[in-house]
């Protein structure tokens, strides 16, 4: 079957996180569908395997891989088995997150803010340093890192997600200054609150997330997964061959106000 | 099948570098295209550029800051092409070099009348189209410079800054209208006018020097690939927002 969609990302080959949950899995098919092959990554072998397998029936390519992201050597096993399946890797998309409870600084235990910055930081540092020295024998490529708006304004009782998000986007801003002679770009996107089912894990409803984000929501609805992968998909294609250390904002208007 | 079927785009400055290149990707792309210019010799051409590719575009000479001729060219717009959907605002003047007290307030007014008043005269005359048309996008081109300083520019950088403030005020202010504004931040891009001002391309290279990560100039080319994404539906939860296309010059 021939995959329907664009040629934005012919011959590339994309490393994504999260692959099984909502926002990169919408990416990782939007990448697989504009051309890439990609290595779809989750701690959640269910879902990753469904993401995969979503691809490849869309005509697409796609290897399902387990792993997580704070391992170093199960990442370096990832990325060995991305390279040898499909020859190298030009493009990373970097969203896995720790679902962090809500607490305030005092009510949070160090174990959970540990784990928190592992996941969100150590672990995209990892999947980072594993990545580039492929990205280099490419010749390039891209990296795009989420961060999310909670790491440009303040989230109530999320003091190890705020102060993790932030460290994505200087961590992004840095890649990107040191590795521009090798021809890699790096960004971070931001993203407002995204309709996925992670958000009703801490709400009852859709309806309740957008009074309570009210009125930072000015045109009154939630993001969907698919309008972070087009973002993605402008960041990781030659679109934006000049853009690289900033930050993409994709919140509806969020940090406008 | 292009990003921008079906849309009607109104871009200031076509006839130059930046602009005249969003312009005719814009076209490309689909979307019917208005060419705004003071310049008359120069949008023209980039009207018949698009023409001869196969694509439609009107050329209207305009100065930007004359608020009865912004109002014409929106009519004019809309009378061939039915709507206006989009808008893409790049009219800028640059003083010549000095540090704030030296400056003439006459300079000072003038770049501000051109850069910001002029911005808002075009969104003030189109966002009733827009809005007719159920919504659009508006992308203004401010510069990294409307987010760091650059030496001996005061009128220039505070025109830039402004732009980005009332980029997000339109953004807030209409997001129920379903219309999106979104800034560009150009870093260093290579054109004429830059050699207005420099001895050569390599001399703007070296000026920039550790800030310039990727040791190379931008393409107009490459602000209007964004300026495309930021106009299309691709970028349909993306409002008020900052894009830097500096190669990490505003990171560093």
């Amino acid at each position: 079957m021939n995959r329907s969609g664009g040629n934005r990302l012919e011959g590339k080959i994309a490393f994504v996180t999260a692959a099984g949950g909502a926002i990169a899995g919408a990416t990782a098919r939007l990448f697989a569908a504009e051309g890439a092959a990609v290595a779809c990554v989750d701690i959640s072998e269910e879902t990753v395997r469904q993401t995969a397998a979503d691809i490849v029936a869309a005509g697409g390519r796609a290897l399902p891989l387990v792993c997580d992201v704070t391992d170093e050597d199960a990442v370096r096993d990832a990325v060995s088995q991305t390279v040898a399946e499909f020859g190298g890797l030009t493009t990373v998309f970097n969203a896995a997150a720790y679902r962090d409870p809500q607490a305030a600084a005092l009510d949070i235990d160090v174990a959970t803010w540990r784990r928190t910055l592992d996941v969100n930081v150590t672990g995209m540092f990892i999947v980072i340093q594993q990545a580039l020295p492929h990205m280099r024998n490419a010749g390039g490529g891209s990296i795009v890192n989420i961060s999310s708006i909670y790491g440009a304004r303040v989230a109530r009782k999320r003091p190890a997600y705020s102060a993790s998000k932030a460290a994505v986007r200087l961590l992004t801003q840095s890649i990107a200054i040191d590795y521009a002679e090798d021809n890699i770009r790096c960004n971070a996107i931001l993203p407002g609150p995204i309709e996925t089912p992670r958000l009703l894990v801490t709400n009852n409803s859709m309806d309740a997330v957008i009074a309570r984000h009210r009125p930072h929501l000015p045109a009154g609805r939630l993001g969907q997964p698919e309008e972070i992968a087009r973002t993605a998909l402008f960041l990781a294609s030659d679109a934006s061959s000049f853009t690289t250390g900033a930050d993409h904002f994709v919140d509806g208007g969020y940090n406008a106000l | 099948m292009g990003l921008l079927d079906g849309k009607v785009a109104l871009i200031t400055a076509a006839g130059g570098n930046i602009a005249g290149a969003t312009a005719r990707l814009f076209a490309a792309e689909g979307a019917l295209v208005a060419c705004l210019d003071i310049a008359g010799e120069d949008v023209a051409q980039t009207a018949s550029d698009i023409e001869a590719a196969g694509g439609r575009a009107i050329a209207i000479p305009c100065d930007v800051s004359d608020a009865d001729a912004v109002r014409d060219a929106v009519a004019g717009t809309v009378s061939a092409f039915g709507k206006i959907t989009t808008v893409f605002n790049a009219t800028a003047h640059s003083e010549a070099r000095h540090r704030l007290a030296d400056m003439p307030v006459e300079m000072w007014r003038s770049v501000i009348d051109v850069n910001l008043t002029g911005m808002f005269i075009v969104c003030k005359f189109t966002i009733p189209e827009l809005q007719k048309a159920g919504g659009g996008s508006i992308v203004n081109v401010s510069s990294i410079y409307g987010k760091v300083a650059a030496p001996e520019r005061p009128a220039y950088c505070s025109s830039k800054g402004g732009v980005r403030m009332m980029t997000r005020s339109i953004a807030v202010d209409y997001a129920e209208d379903n219309i999106r504004c979104n800034a560009i931040l150009p870093g260093p891009i290579e054109g004429p006018r830059m050699l207005a001002r420099n001895p050569s391309i390599a001399a703007v290279v070296e000026r920039h020097g550790a800030r310039l990560h990727m040791k190379r100039l931008g393409q107009s080319s490459e602000i209007a690939r964004t300026a495309l994404f930021l106009a299309s539906d691709e970028s349909s939860f993306t409002s008020g927002a900052d894009l830097a296309v500096d190669a990490g010059y505003t990171a560093f």
